[in-house]
């Protein structure tokens, strides 16, 4: 049982392609994610009177749920009440919706940090709240909450492998697919951590760039 | 409903499988936890540096991968692990890789001067350990803790991929032998259940954890004004 770099690199195109789907699939999760992160924080924030209790009891419920559940929910049962949705995009609705529970709270976080009086200056200079929001608030948060909205979407990331039980063919589900067909176990296994582990490290990198690029003008 | 009804032993058989797998993991993952924890708080640089190795690698990786790479690669070095253990060690692995995360800050929230006026009153290191930081680490180390739970419980559910007949399983089953025997598909209403179930046994779980955490903050703002509790441990030692 010896490692096989060159049945590895025969296989190279197929785990490519496994990792490009990963990367789509996550990518545009991680964008919906965060604008539903965004709608929520505002409706909890601003405590609008319904969206306020169906925003908690949302987050709630997909933090007490394991996201394996949600995404069979969202595949094999919502078709049978009639909204099918294709393979990728179950995958990207399950991932949004998980990830946007957290995102929620993240930024909801970051905007409690962002004083009272702002709130109360910007209201009485005129601005409505949505613009209080967008243009005062939400800057202010995102800077605040980044740490754990990227804390997030790499989960998100990592979670994406989950997307394999439904037989969507991202990056764990065509290392599977290769064990089961040619036994290569140790080597699948070794690239696909190794590609896990990097796309983590990339994602880390960026976010520290961006952290840093976010907290330029309140260096001391 | 009928549904419900019919399959109930089923059901309840897959509800202590997932329970037990989550204890199970929960056991290990605490113990390993508190061992690595610990070693991470001495005072070696190789130690503390191999045990965040530890720690990254296997929160980094994705769960399902390490569950699979148990699975898989166990009974290539000659042990066959049913899929049970297997699944339990794969989560142990992650669990206790974050568990050692919360154990680990949890000693490093208790103040060095604790740590101080042990040694200076003469106390061995795994006196202090035990009497004195220990259990005001606990303090921080318990909510979180609660919530590893909460999670593990939901991890559970990636036994159903290898082969454990937990509460997730068991949903699937009764999906496929709907369909294969009765003609209809009732995903929709099945999967619903699951969730809202899931959803009582961790909602329960993270109301137990938010109250341990206002209980136990409570605690620690008694001794400020009553000043003398931080010296209790120490009236009890031999």
């Amino acid at each position: 049982m010896e490692f096989d770099l060159a049945y590895l690199m025969a296989q190279g195109p197929a785990l490519m392609r496994g990792l490009w789907l990963t990367v789509q699939v996550s990518a545009i999760s991680i964008v919906l994610s965060i604008v539903i992160g965004l709608m929520g924080a505002a409706v909890r924030v601003l405590k609008l009177p319904v969206l306020d209790k169906l925003v908690i009891g949302y987050v709630e419920f997909i933090r007490n749920t394991p996201l394996l559940a949600q995404l069979f929910f969202i595949f094999y049962g919502l078709p049978s009440i009639g909204l099918k949705l294709s393979l990728f995009w179950s995958g990207v609705l399950s991932l949004t919706l998980w990830a946007g529970a957290y995102q929620v709270e993240n930024i909801r976080g970051g905007l409690e940090t962002v004083a009272k009086g702002l709130r109360e200056a910007a209201f009485s200079l005129g601005l409505t709240p949505w613009r209080f929001f967008r243009l005062i608030a939400a800057p202010m948060a995102i800077r605040v909450g980044l740490p754990s909205m990227l804390n997030t979407s790499i989960s998100l990331l990592k979670n994406s492998s989950y997307l394999q039980a439904i037989g969507l063919a991202e990056l764990t589900y065509v290392a599977i697919d290769r064990i089961s067909m040619d036994f290569r176990t140790i080597e699948m296994f070794v690239a696909i951590c190794v590609i896990y582990l990097a796309l983590v490290l990339v994602l880390s990198v960026f976010a520290n760039r961006l952290e840093n690029r976010l907290n330029k003008p309140f260096r001391v | 409903m009928t549904l419900l009804v019919k399959n109930l032993p089923f059901i309840l058989q897959g509800i202590g499988m997932t329970l037990a797998l989550a204890l199970a993991t929960l056991l290990i993952s605490t113990v390993i936890a508190f061992i690595l924890g610990i070693l991470a708080t001495l005072r070696f640089r190789w130690l503390r540096w191999l045990v965040k190795a530890y720690v990254e690698l296997f929160r980094d990786i994705p769960l399902i991968v390490n569950i699979f790479f148990v699975f898989f690669v166990a009974p290539l070095f000659g042990m066959e692990l049913s899929p049970f253990a297997a699944v339990t060690v794969g989560l142990s692995l992650w669990g206790s890789a974050n568990g050692t995360e919360i154990v680990r800050a949890g000693f490093a929230s208790v103040s060095r001067h604790q740590w101080q006026s042990a040694a200076a009153l003469g106390l061995k290191p795994w006196e202090v350990y035990l009497f004195i930081t220990g259990p005001q680490a606990l303090r921080s180390i318990l909510p979180p803790f609660v919530g590893l739970l909460t999670l593990l419980v939901q991890a559970t559910s990636l036994g159903a991929l290898v082969g454990v007949s937990e509460f997730f399983k068991v949903g699937q089953i009764i999906v496929e032998r709907t369909t294969m025997m009765e003609g209809w598909n009732p995903a929709f209403t099945v999967y619903g259940a699951v969730l809202l179930i899931y959803f009582v046994i961790c909602s329960a779980l993270t109301w137990f954890g938010r109250w341990l955490e206002r209980r136990l903050k409570n605690d620690q703002r008694r001794p400020a004004s009553a000043g003398p509790l931080l010296v209790k441990p120490l009236t009890q030692l031999p």
